[in-house]
């Protein structure tokens, strides 16, 4: 069940009633073919949070392109139709399949479960909570995850590492690009009806000599108004001329991890996807150098410490230790790092293209609110309390939890937990009373 | 019941609906696959993480 949200718990072990709320996708999901029709027609356009808001989606739309199940579904609060009860419409025109239900309702679940698996995950650490570091200041200081998508072949740069600040240039100039076009056209309507060109008309206009008629007061507004576009462009396409991928790259590790000021705890994967993220950027383009700023670099498990060594021999990966103090920004947007070098014992500092944050991995939102709904302890750093003995289980008995929800772990440790819960909920299940008469888990 | 559908989720899903138990795999976002899909690649053998 997709879009759906745990809305009560109640009762024990082997017999838990939940009553699950299924969001309104307003496309039915049996009729939907995943075609796509509808995104291209969708006149609303709204930050894409798969892409962590560097592209953009519209207000029908699949979470991401590989999604399962593969259907779409309409975001009611920034749809026409929907959200704002103007007239539209045009997703339910466009949908051969005919799947587009304005109508459509939240539907209420109701479930008998044997047990409980929390797998609900993480979510990133905010690091604009770090004035020092500049994030959401200097555009070129991005998160780990941000630098991950824009690696991506399917991500909002095809994979292509543009700066942010490049591609918000690209926004400022095409925006100014419509305007000028949208000037352009209403002017060349103006010089065709009057049979002057517009320096002319200008000319004679601000001499007085132009004469009367309603529309010259709107040409001369509209000649100015381009010529101020035109003025403003040119500076800007300059620099996206010059423009160029990121090529000198600097990873600071520990951003909210490890700092006493927000958690005390390592985030154990961060060091690991920074050294990955240098190296497929140094896959990309073999020019890309990259620093890593890290207090120690941890590389605890199997395979790990040599892949930090192919790092640094063979994908131009320079390891610093020294915790950044400071990161400050050029004219040209470029990040400055200043940091305290531990080895030579003096402050330095460094001009880089981009800057990349590795932040911690924190309690996803909505765990304090799960907790209070299923009576369950949080720990100190507020993931769900478990035993290091009994590290599945929480503190109600039938409920188990694994991966990032119990703490920060990768991947590998993630599956492995996660068949760990996948036992324990079975031996639940399966000495249960009511599994036995098929109540199921 | 499996709250949550990421690379955790789905794993604990598949293992017990291997086992022949009847699982419902819980998901707030319109998609599976959770922070994992939103990765490129993966550490430390540089596999596609879709």
């Amino acid at each position: 069940m997709t879009y759906s949200h745990l809305e009560e718990v109640s009762g024990e072990v082997g017999a838990f009633q939940l009553k699950v709320r299924k969001k309104a996708r307003y496309v039915n999901e049996d009729l939907c073919t995943g075609c796509g029709a509808c995104v291209e027609k969708c006149p609303t356009t709204v930050e894409d949070a798969f892409n962590v808001g560097l592209g953009e989606r519209k207000a029908i739309y699949k979470y991401f392109p590989q999604g399962i199940p593969s259907t779409h579904c309409i975001d009611a609060e920034n749809c026409r139709q929907l959200g704002q009860g103007k007239k539209c419409g045009i997703c339910a025109k466009v949908c051969q399949a005919g799947a587009v239900d304005y109508e459509q309702q939240d539907q209420f679940v109701d479930l008998e479960v044997g047990a409980i698996v929390l797998a609900t995950g993480y979510d990133v650490f905010d690091p604009s909570v770090i004035p020092e570091y500049g994030y959401g200041r200097i555009d070129n200081v991005v998160t780990a995850i941000e630098f991950e998508r824009l690696l991506s072949a399917s991500g909002p740069t095809h994979g292509h590492l543009d700066r942010p600040s490049e591609l918000a240039l690209r926004v400022e100039i095409a925006a100014l690009d419509k305007d000028l076009k949208k000037f352009n056209r209403q002017i060349d309507k103006l010089e065709e009806k009057h049979g002057k060109k517009t320096a002319e008309f200008v000319k004679e206009f601000k001499a007085g000599q132009a004469g009367e008629d309603g529309d010259f007061e709107r040409w001369a507004s509209l000649a100015e108004k381009a010529a101020v576009a035109e003025e403003k462009l040119a500076p800007l396409n300059k620099k996206e001329a010059a423009a160029h991928t990121a090529k000198k790259l600097a990873f600071i590790q520990c951003v909210g991890s490890r700092d006493f000021r927000f958690n005390r705890f390592c985030s154990s994967y961060c060091c690991m996807h920074s050294v990955k993220e240098a190296m497929i950027a140094h896959e990309h383009d073999n020019e890309t150098t990259s620093s890593i700023f890290c207090m120690d670099l941890r590389a605890v498990g199997r395979g790990f410490e040599e892949y930090k060594l192919r790092g640094g021999k063979s994908a131009n990966i320079q390891y610093i230790r020294g915790r950044v103090a400071e990161i400050t920004e050029d004219e040209a947007h470029n990040p400055i790092v200043w940091y305290e070098s531990t080895t030579t014992r003096t402050v330095e500092h460094e001009t880089f293209d981009m800057v990349v944050l590795a932040t911690a991995c924190v309690p996803s939102a909505g765990t304090p609110k799960l907790a209070e709904l299923m009576g369950l302890d949080l720990d100190e750093n507020g993931f769900f309390k478990t035993d290091s003995l009994i590290p599945l289980d929480t503190s109600r008995p039938g409920i188990f939890v694994c991966g990032c929800a119990q703490g920060p772990m990768d991947i590998p440790e993630s599956v492995a937990q996660a068949s760990s819960a996948a036992a324990r909920a079975a031996e639940v299940v399966f000495t249960a009373p009511k599994a036995a008469s098929g109540g199921g888990k | 019941m499996v709250l949550g559908g990421g690379i955790a989720g789905i794993q604990t899903s598949l293992d017990l609906a291997e086992m022949g138990i009847q699982v419902h795999l819980v998901e707030t976002l319109p998609c599976i696959g959770g922070k994992m899909a939103q990765l490129d690649k993966t550490f430390p053998t540089n596999d596609c993480a879709i």
